[in-house]
């Protein structure tokens, strides 16, 4: 941390002051030099406003008022896409998984600013927006989420998908992919085709398939759900299966990969997706291409030959960019999956390993958890959850906890589950945004 | 209940006499108790619906409670899965933290007409125990005034389903009586009292 000579300080105080009255406040803010920042112990930025992000922030702030933290988010406001298959399934609608950053401001005392990163100096410790502003930092939080690797699919690209939505970041296209359900005949066949690992929401694409099973048994019940998995096994199969079959009978079916369901090309036009042996043309289809690490990541060199970003998996600090941090999908984190929840707990080790370092102290000792509900109906509800701990480096999980929701579970204890997924979202969401 | 806390005790000294077996990196308090707040909101505070709030619930409950998950004599749907990844010495400093945190009532509006009901029945045959309506917190007797009234109504009909295997015995006496209605009525009675 270099001490700022007078001379720049004033320099930047007077950039500043010029600044002010075509900027935000806030961007001026973070531009300023620590000192006058009203911060003292240092300036966080954090890229990205969801589940990693948000809660990387606002639990920096906690631990440490003195440290100077700002949020910079692209959109105005944050969609949830955990709980979006309800929205596809008919029972929510979008708005309730919609969230504005007000409380993280006035409350919490973030700097919060709108803005696409689009490139990062990790030397000169700033970063650059699309605004064509400048951010600096001491250290630098990155929760950018997926992107997609449009080019595994012959003929799939961010056009093609406004016609064949993915709908894997919630928004505009999970409003699409309802739409196109609610224009479908009854009768007709929604093919899903499922990601190859690792991608975010493992257990997501089936949770998917029940809930547009669960709309058509209502409204067309002569329709088909058909997944088409690059995989041969998938999260949580046996409850998935278990439950498709209680509620839905031969409604939704699995394609497993060796069983043809790996997708290698598609034509948006008439709606055929070109498996390795078989075509399928659907009624509506939902293509979820293979991820990786979120654009920023990739431009910033912050993700490896997998396409995913390394850390040091006790702080989240990158392996290959010096005080620059990944958490969330991004990043890998051992035995995690790439959950909502994961994000969070990865959010809070991380911030506790910033708030260590500037206050001049060695990181703690790291506890992680993830839990993760599916709702096949609504009123049967599963489970998966896990505690981790880092054992020479890696995160694994506490060997005798957690586990699956059992399969001979009541159908009291399916329903109180459906109940709980939806009481964790509001808690979940409640711990990013207020 | 003489017995629940007898046990407590026990697992205390375990706890205390183990303590050397602690492996080096030792994690906070608050790094521990910071991923309950996904689902039980932060520091404790829920934001609804079924989540109980647990910040600011007493100390010795809390332990009782996240002991009993952990070893399956208290029932759970995903409680115990979690309990069990972590040593009695952490689930006490996670049970020390939230106690310490404010306690925050749940903004839910309440049905006055239930209300009433519910007060009549507390003050009959809860009041020697939840004192000040559900506000005083000892001899195991968790806070009741505002909390969530889905998850006390979740309580109340697991306890209702134990009967006389509701522990503490006498209260599973007292709420297998009641109907439905009755323990909704208690249910927001509860929350109503902030």
């Amino acid at each position: 941390m270099a001490m700022f000579t007078r001379r720049k300080f004033v320099k930047a105080a007077g950039a500043c002051t010029a600044l002010g009255a075509l900027a935000s406040i806030n961007a001026c803010t973070a531009s300023t030099p620590k000192q006058a920042s009203g911060g003292g112990k240092g300036r966080v930025i954090v890229i990205g406003g969801g589940y990693g992000g948000a809660i990387a922030a606002k639990y920096i702030k906690l631990a440490d008022a003195d440290i100077d933290v700002t949020l910079i988010e692209k959109d105005k406001k944050y969609v949830s896409c955990p709980l979006s298959n309800e929205v596809l399934g008919g029972d929510r609608n979008i708005d309730s998984l919609t969230f504005g950053y007000d409380t993280l401001k006035n409350k919490r005392g973030i700097n919060v600013v709108q803005d696409e990163i689009v490139a990062i100096d990790p030397d000169k410790h700033s970063v650059k927006g699309k605004s064509g502003k400048q951010y600096d930092y001491d250290k630098l939080v990155v929760s950018p989420g997926v992107d997609f690797r449009y080019d595994k699919i012959d003929g799939y690209d961010a056009q093609a998908a406004e016609k064949i939505p993915h709908a894997w970041k919630a928004g505009p296209q999970t409003v699409t992919l309802r739409k196109q359900l609610e224009a479908m005949k009854d009768g007709g066949v929604c093919y899903i085709a499922a990601p190859p690992n690792p991608f975010r929401c493992p257990p997501g694409p089936y949770e998917r398939a029940a809930q547009i099973a669960h709309y058509f048994k209502m409204h067309k019940p002569k329709s088909k759900v058909i997944i088409l998995d690059a995989k041969d096994k998938f999260s949580k199969q046996g409850l998935f299966m278990q439950g498709y079959k209680k509620f839905y009978g031969d409604m939704v079916e699995w394609v497993s990969g060796a069983g043809g369901g790996i997708i290698e090309a598609v034509d948006a036009n008439s709606r055929t997706l070109v498996g390795e042996v078989e075509e399928y043309k659907g009624d509506v289809v939902n293509l979820i291409p293979p991820q990786k690490a979120g654009k920023i990541a990739q431009i910033a060199g912050l993700a490896d030959d997998s396409g995913w970003c390394p850390v040091n998996q006790k702080t989240f600090e990158s392996k290959l960019h010096k005080d620059v941090y990944v958490i969330g999908d991004a990043c890998i984190a051992g035995k995690m999956p790439k959950s909502g929840y994961a994000a969070n707990s990865q959010g809070k080790v991380c911030a506790a390993a910033i708030v260590a370092a500037l206050n001049g102290q060695e990181p703690g000792e790291p506890s992680y958890v993830n839990t993760c509900y599916s709702i096949i109906s609504p009123e049967w509800g599963i489970s998966v959850a896990a505690v981790y701990q880092l054992v020479d480096g890696k995160i694994v999980g506490v060997k005798g906890a957690g586990g699956l929701s059992p399969m001979d579970a009541t159908a009291a204890t399916r329903a109180i589950e459906a109940k709980f997924a939806r009481s964790w979202f509001k808690n979940v969401a409640a711990d990013m945004f207020t | 209940m003489k017995n629940r806390k007898a046990r407590l005790l026990a697992l205390t000294a375990a706890v205390i006499f183990s303590g050397s077996l602690v492996a080096e990196g030792v994690r906070t308090p608050s790094m521990l108790a910071n991923t309950c707040a996904g689902c039980h909101g932060t520091l404790g505070a829920s934001a609804g619906d079924l989540m109980p709030i647990i910040g600011g619930m007493e100390k010795e409950f809390l332990q009782m409670i996240l002991l009993e998950y952990k070893t399956g004599e208290r029932d759970s749907t995903i409680m115990g899965r979690i309990a069990k990844g972590y040593s009695d010495a952490e689930l006490k400093a996670i049970a020390a933290f939230m106690a310490d945190q404010e306690w925050v009532s749940s903004p839910v509006k309440t049905d006055s007409k239930m209300v009433a009901i519910g007060q009549k029945i507390h003050d009959k045959q809860c009041k020697t125990c939840h004192e000040d309506n559900g506000r005083v917190q000892e001899d195991e007797a968790p806070r009741l005034a505002g909390q969530w009234p889905e998850y006390t109504m979740y309580y109340l009909e697991w306890c209702h389903s134990k009967g006389k295997r509701c522990q503490p015995r006498k209260m599973g006496k007292r709420v297998m009586k009641l109907s439905k209605e009755e323990l909704k009525a208690m249910a927001e009675f509860y929350a109503s009292e902030k």
